[in-house]
């Protein structure tokens, strides 16, 4: 094997290992798969109170409280109407940032979700 | 404080100065179901006679929660097979209820509204006081006791509702 040909194969041999680096690299990155998370409404308040997702996971709100409430977002990002008790309300997270929500009803009810 | 609110704050009171074995599981399920119809009450007037869209929604509002709460509060009833016990207590809410439609009903507009909602204020604190050194602590059924645990935060949601609107229409009733 002549030096230079042996210089070449080395580089070569880097060229694959850094790009199998790379490759497994942003595999690592990549997003998640979507989840699906519960918030359930009980004792006038939201379980758990914050919650933090990704874009493109669900948020579901479940009310198991006796009396209705809803999850309205202060930004308008969501809004539930009235959960009666049993019913649930489905999001899908579309955008990145933290949006601040409460109940309609019940202004010491709030809550917030947190979406990278 | 309005004079009705008193009236139903020193009701509720009673069982409090009275010590811990003031009332039974059936007597709290009177004082309940009591509670929970008086407010009711209350609120279907507000709902149909009060000026301001925020009294009359809030009034709705109380009507719905309290109807939610006493069907539970009916349901565990059943389940546990207790009979709610008429004492001294749920009597002197009645007759305080009553007095308050009664006074309501003498009242419009912007007087209606304030008189509504001051002793929306009074009477939520009142039984909120009741709920914690009578009511909870009295309890001796563990699903009893569940079920207040589980309201109490909706009335406390409740008082400062009344609260935000009692400010919004320009404080307490002198």
């Amino acid at each position: 094997m002549t030096p230079a040909w042996r210089r070449g194969a080395v580089i070569a041999l880097w060229a694959i290992v850094v790009a199998a680096a790379a490759g497994a690299g942003a595999m690592l990155v990549r997003t998640p798969k979507p989840v699906t998370h519960t918030v359930t409404i009980d004792g006038t308040s939201y379980k758990p109170a914050r919650l933090a997702v990704h874009v493109g996971d669900t948020v579901v709100w479940e009310n198991k409280d006796i009396i209705p409430h809803t999850a309205t977002a202060k930004g308008g990002a969501f809004d539930s109407k009235m959960l009666a008790t049993g019913a649930t309300f489905r999001f899908i997270v579309k955008t990145k940032g933290g949006s601040d929500y409460a109940c309609l009803y019940h202004p010491t009810m709030t809550g917030r979700i947190d979406a990278e | 404080m309005t004079h009705t609110a008193l009236i139903i704050a020193a009701a509720l009171a009673v069982p409090a100065a009275a010590g811990a074995q003031a009332v039974n599981d059936a007597q709290i399920a009177s004082i309940v179901v009591t509670a929970n119809q008086v407010d009711i009450d209350a609120g279907k007037l507000a709902a149909q006679r009060a000026s301001k869209p925020e009294v009359k929604q809030f009034g709705q509002l109380m009507v719905t929660d309290h109807t939610g709460v006493n069907k539970a509060a009916v349901d565990l009833a059943t389940k546990l097979k207790v009979t709610p016990q008429d004492n001294p207590t749920s009597q002197s809410l009645k007759a305080g209820g009553d007095k308050n439609i009664a006074n309501l009903k003498t009242l419009k507009g912007a007087a209606f509204d304030k008189a509504y909602v001051d002793q929306e204020v009074a009477y939520h604190t009142a039984v909120l006081d009741a709920v914690d050194k009578t009511l909870i602590p009295n309890a001796s059924n563990a699903d009893l006791k569940a079920l207040l645990v589980k309201v109490r935060p909706a009335f406390v949601a409740h008082l400062e509702h009344a609260k935000q609107i009692q400010a919004s229409l320009g404080g307490a009733q002198k």
